[in-house]
């Protein structure tokens, strides 16, 4: 006898086969004694246990206990219904945060534009200027004027060198 | 629900970020305007060449106040951007062109190119309403000016 021949026993000892299947496994136990043996062991056992099963009941009626659970599904959902609706603090608080971190960064922008920008220029690296003559004939004399905003570079040929030297530069050519 | 907000906030910021670091990269690069002109100085009232004109009082008083000669006349004018850290020439006659390059910083390099040498380079912080003005003597005690101006930021 194999295993599918005794879950089918079984099935007919617990009452679970239909009308057809259960005349098959009932001739098939009258024809061999092992299944025989086994059918009588089932029903013995089955004695035995029903009785003695554990049987746990809702205290409340079917009706009660269903309404109950359907309640508190409705408030559970109601609840998750009226969460998304947000308070005006929350909606600023949710505006303005962006915009808060934009203005930090414009002001971040703004400071080290005038930081590396601005007083570089008037420190120092607005006065430097580098001049260069690159004709070996032609000399140079520069000149500021802060008063006119304006950088002056007069040139002279090498030749009136001695000249320019020998004459004050405001009675030749500057004011 | 907090953890999509955030995202969500930070992209934001990102992007307000990436904006204003383009738009403040734009600024440090923009393009600068010069003005170029070619002056000629001298005590006479009038020029003998016809075609060139007093120049405006303001730049007349300026020179005036710095240079010793009496009345100032515009031979040509030459405004032209000069990319950032690019260069431009502004050819002012046929024996004098100007080339001015665009440094790093508010700084630029000016040279003087006379009859196709190049003659002097001066490299200087320019600003707005700032001049740099090349200078020399010329014939029947009148003199010659090349004043640069930097009219702003294109």
């Amino acid at each position: 006898m194999n295993w599918e021949q005794q879950l089918e026993l079984q099935a007919w000892v617990d009452g679970e086969l239909s009308a057809g299947d259960a005349r098959r496994v009932s001739a098939f136990a009258d024809a061999h004694a092992d299944a025989r043996a086994l059918v009588t062991e089932l029903r013995m056992a089955k004695a035995f246990i029903a009785p003695n099963e554990f049987e746990v009941k809702v205290p409340d009626t079917r009706e009660f206990y269903w309404s109950q659970v359907q309640r508190r599904i409705e408030s559970a959902e109601s609840v998750r219904e009226t969460s998304p609706a947000l308070s005006w603090p929350f909606v600023w608080r949710r505006l303005v945060s962006p915009l808060s971190g934009v203005a930090l960064v414009a002001f971040l922008a703004v400071v080290s534009f005038n930081t590396f920008r601005g007083p570089a220029i008037e420190d120092g690296s607005r006065h430097m200027v580098e001049v260069e003559n690159l004709s070996d004939d032609v000399g140079s004399i520069s000149y500021r004027s802060q008063s006119e905003n304006m950088f002056v570079v007069y040139l002279y040929k090498k030749d009136q060198d001695n000249e320019a030297q020998a004459e004050p530069m405001d009675d030749s050519f500057f004011q | 629900m907090s953890h999509s907000l955030f995202s969500r906030r930070t992209a934001r910021c990102l992007l307000a970020l990436l904006l204003l670091t383009g738009s403040t990269v734009e600024s440090f690069a923009a393009n600068l305007r010069l003005e170029a002109k070619l002056i000629w100085g001298t005590n006479d009232e009038k020029s003998p060449d016809p075609a060139h004109k007093e120049v405006d009082a303001a730049t007349k008083e300026k020179l005036r106040n710095v240079f010793k000669w009496k009345n100032y006349f515009a031979v040509n004018r030459v405004t032209k951007p000069v990319p950032s850290r690019g260069s431009n020439h502004f050819k002012l006659s046929d024996e004098c062109t100007i080339e001015i390059k665009e440094l790093e910083g508010p700084t630029v390099e000016v040279k003087l190119i006379g009859k196709g040498k190049e003659v002097h380079k001066t490299t200087l912080t320019i600003s707005k309403g700032q001049s740099v003005v090349y200078s020399g003597d010329d014939k029947n005690q009148s003199a010659w000016f090349v004043v640069i101006t930097e009219l702003g930021e294109k």
